[in-house]
């Protein structure tokens, strides 16, 4: 047997430092690397595929003994997910259409007007620390480095490295993946006690309170054309969870009494008014007037950040300002975009899970639970964006 | 110097090494334990690395790890570096028995397994990458290590070929190093 020597040592410091060297060369980006890397998958890829084929039976074997419980629960898991989905299709279809509407009347960057190229997922990574996939699109199909990917549900990573005809895609739940993303809450910064904001001038929250007979909650908003105090959403505390909802309001004798006060005006003008008065009267005795809020959307931004297999992606340097938003689970998780971003934009990522706050000002810590399931990924759509910085070079 | 590059190792572990890569990236990719995918590359290294002293380990170390990272897109010469360390600690170890043991032999290989895979992320923190330790990482340290263990009755062979260690010269060197009477 070999005896160690002072001969034997040099070699593996040897061989250190030319790992050392190579990896200087590589950080710092080598054509020749990038050529060697070319060379070296297509040398490999015939020995792995014949390989691959022998080998199917093995793994087939192996998933079917070990992930059969697995297999069987998530079938079920599924088919309760598609009996909701289709109930909820329709509704998104058109909100996705009046959403792309309004962004073309407003002339902003919307997801639909960027060009994607369909791949399929070829490999994953044969390592534990990286969290990575191989799709069979390349350069040769427009795609670059640092284009996001995404699939039906969305975001699952971007393009860390191309070649001719195939590229890898790291994962969202990488530990070197970040990107910038906003938080969507829909939850009410306004509270109840706020109200006062929402009466029309020259009537105190009391004389509303009695001039307003309310069916469904405890609001004080009157219905008054022109005034932006009457258009605030208020929520609906009949619903469950606060969510702002439909409110009805009956004008009561006392304000159209204090209406008929106004004598300072002509005769001919008063005529009308009274007139219209009348009509009035008889319509709010009988009618009742649905407003419809538009939910309180507020947004804030963070980076989401992969932690590695098994764990979920966490959102940081989120300011928490409760005025503005209060970020809870089930909140919204979408791309952020920006000049210099990856990523457009409006992709959707995924939903909080968990929030965990920290002392300080660090602000809170999201847990995202992504949409996609980055476990089992066919196909891909490649993203073939360049940040605003990029393409203005 | 074209002679010493035939007879040397690398004629011998660049086709070993391109077959251990395509199941490394195939049906290891499939069959993980516990999610845990199996370094077989890194178990290799190891085998030589006991097969045939830290020197041999070290070679093949870099060169399966050269290999892993040119196809695998790692920066290159990282996991050369790791797989260096491991096959070199396989080799390292190997010295305390000159004919081992399959069992002292299986312990070396998962410890030369283990400090394969523990110099990943170590390495990974020398290039600057930012928390590069996973939280699992005890666990995908004890699966290889255990996977190196049970492989390597099939692979400290294998790495004797590759090194072109004849049977004749490591039965040798345990006779000679057995005490006399």
């Amino acid at each position: 047997m070999a005896i160690y020597s002072v001969g034997r040592r040099r070699v593996v410091i040897a061989l250190l430092l030319t790992s050392a060297l190579l990896l200087t060369l590589d950080l710092r980006g080598s054509p020749i690397i990038d050529r060697s890397r070319d060379i070296a998958a297509r040398a490999l890829d015939p020995v792995e595929t014949a390989i691959g084929v022998v080998t199917t039976p093995v793994s087939r074997a192996w998933n079917g003994i070990v992930r059969y419980d697995d297999v069987r629960s998530e079938n079920e898991a599924l088919q309760e997910q598609i009996d909701r989905l289709i109930g909820t299709q329709a509704a998104a279809e058109a909100a996705v259409i009046r959403s792309q509407e309004l962004q073309a009347l407003n002339n902003l960057p919307a997801l639909a007007d960027i060009d994607t190229v369909v791949a399929t997922v070829i490999g994953e990574g044969a390592s534990n620390f990286d969290q990575v996939v191989e799709i069979d699109k390349g350069r040769s199909a427009g795609i670059a480095v640092g284009m996001p990917v995404v699939n039906q549900a969305g975001l699952i990573g971007k393009v860390t490295s191309v070649t001719d005809n195939s590229a890898r895609v790291m994962l969202v739940t990488d530990r070197q993946y970040a990107v910038g993303v906003s938080v969507t809450s829909s939850s009410e910064p306004f509270d109840v006690g706020a109200t006062e904001n929402t009466t029309p001038s020259g009537i105190t929250p009391e004389d509303a309170t009695n001039a307003v007979t309310t069916t469904t909650s405890t609001t004080t908003t009157i219905p008054e054309q022109g005034t932006a105090g009457g258009q605030l959403p208020v929520p609906d505390t009949t619903l469950p969870g606060g969510l702002p909802g439909a409110t009805t309001t009956t004008l009561s004798p006392l304000e159209l009494a204090a209406l008929e006060d106004l004598s300072n005006l002509p005769e001919q003008e008063r005529a009308d008014l009274e007139a219209e008065l009348e009509e009035l009267e008889a319509q709010l005795s009988t009618t009742t007037t649905t407003t419809e809020p538009e939910p309180v959307v507020e947004k804030e931004t963070g980076a989401l950040e992969g932690r590695g297999a098994r764990l979920l992606p966490q959102i940081r340097f989120v300011q928490d300002a409760p005025q503005f938003a209060v970020l809870a689970a089930g909140d919204l998780v979408e791309t952020a975009g920006g000049s210099e971003s990856l990523a457009p934009p409006g992709i959707p990522v995924g939903r909080v899970a968990n929030r965990a706050d920290r002392a300080g000002s660090g602000g809170p810590l999201l847990d995202v639970e992504l949409h996609a399931d980055l476990d089992r990924l066919n196909f891909v759509r490649v993203v073939l964006y360049r940040p605003l910085v990029e393409v203005e070079q | 110097m074209f002679a010493a590059l035939v007879q040397g190792p690398i004629v011998r572990l660049v086709p070993v090494g391109v077959l251990l890569l395509a199941l490394q990236r195939t049906i290891f990719v499939d069959v993980r334990i516990d999610g845990v995918i199996i370094p077989i590359m890194t178990i290799a290294a190891a085998a030589t690395g006991v097969a045939g002293g830290s020197e041999g380990g070290a070679i093949a170390g870099f060169v399966f790890g050269l290999m892993f990272d040119l196809v695998e897109g790692t920066p290159l010469g990282s996991t050369a570096a790791a797989l260096t360390v491991g096959g070199a600690v396989a080799g390292l170890l190997a010295l305390i028995a000159a004919d081992p043991q399959w069992w002292l032999a299986a312990l070396f290989t998962a410890a030369g397994t283990a400090a394969g895979v523990v110099m990943v992320p170590v390495v990974r923190i020398f290039i600057g990458a930012s928390e590069p330790f996973e939280t699992r990482l005890g666990d995908i340290v004890a699966i290889s290590a255990a996977a190196g263990a049970i492989l390597s009755p099939l692979l400290v062979p294998v790495g004797r070929w590759c090194l072109r260690i004849k049977k004749t010269e490591w039965k040798g060197a345990a006779n000679e190093s057995a005490p006399t009477v």
